[in-house]
């Protein structure tokens, strides 16, 4: 199978994975809320993909055929379709993460990601149940 | 024609302007956003320059239609107009749907700043 092909899907898909730790470690609970993430993403979506078919129509941009993998919708690769959803949800996730720091600081924001269970409490912070009472 | 300078400039404005009237965010007076802003243009440096550096071009630009410098590895500097408007927009948006949000300053800041509070447009 010829890699190449799959190489503008790829960097995509390298946004997606590098991006997902801020939603779980660093609580961005963007995918979380899959109502409000769609409308962000649709109409963010349709104004973008309106200017892209524009512009690949008067020839202000082409795609490699090498690195593309020629599946298209009309004249637009899926790989500039998969562009439009995965750079706005680095930057939603972006912007969640560092709300959080900005808000919390980094050890709170990392209590109240997913590996939070990991770290030692807040000093300070009343012990809840019993069985948080003989960890700590 | 620099049909790509322009539109990115006129979707920048676009983009700038449905936020201060339509949208209303408040995202620009926020430090989260523009610190997000500033990391994603940073990691936009690698992921846009293997899309378009020229030894290996995936999305090639006609050169006609841009203004000819390109930076880093060979991406048009237009591509971070076009980032901002898209990376602008759909925080904007995101923020917007928060509950109790949009128009206001961060909780901390509020809380800090001695602003009057005026009424909501």
């Amino acid at each position: 199978m010829d890699v190449d092909r799959f190489q503008y899907l790829i960097v995509m898909a390298l946004c997606v994975l590098i991006t997902l730790p801020l939603e779980f470690v660093l609580d961005a609970r963007v995918y979380r809320r899959p109502r409000r993430l769609l409308r962000t993403l649709l109409p963010t979506f349709v104004a973008f993909v309106a200017w892209d078919v524009a512009a690949i129509r008067l020839g202000h941009w082409t795609f490699s055929e090498r690195y593309t993998t020629g599946w298209k919708l009309g004249n637009i690769p899926v790989e500039e379709l998969t562009f439009f959803v995965v750079i706005p949800l680095c930057a939603l996730l972006s912007y969640e993460a560092v709300r959080n720091v900005l808000r919390l600081g980094w050890l709170g924001t990392l209590r109240a990601g997913s590996l939070g269970r990991l770290l030692p409490p807040e000093p300070g912070r009343r012990v809840g149940s019993e069985r948080e009472r003989e960890l700590v | 024609m620099r049909w790509y300078s322009t539109l990115t400039v006129l979707a920048m404005v676009a983009v700038v302007a449905a936020e201060l009237l339509w949208i209303r965010s408040g995202v620009f007076r926020r430090r989260a956003y523009w610190l997000a802003l500033g990391i994603c243009a940073l990691f936009q440096i690698p992921v846009d320059g293997w899309l378009t550096k020229l030894s290996s071009v995936i999305v090639i630009y006609n050169p006609e239609v841009f203004s000819g410098i390109r930076i880093f590895w060979d991406s048009p500097i237009e591509d971070w107009g076009f980032g901002f408007a898209l990376m602008t927009l759909a925080i904007a948006l995101w923020v917007r749907q928060a509950p109790g949000e949009g128009e206001r300053p961060e909780p901390a800041v509020a809380a800090a700043a001695d602003e009057p509070a005026g009424p909501r447009p």
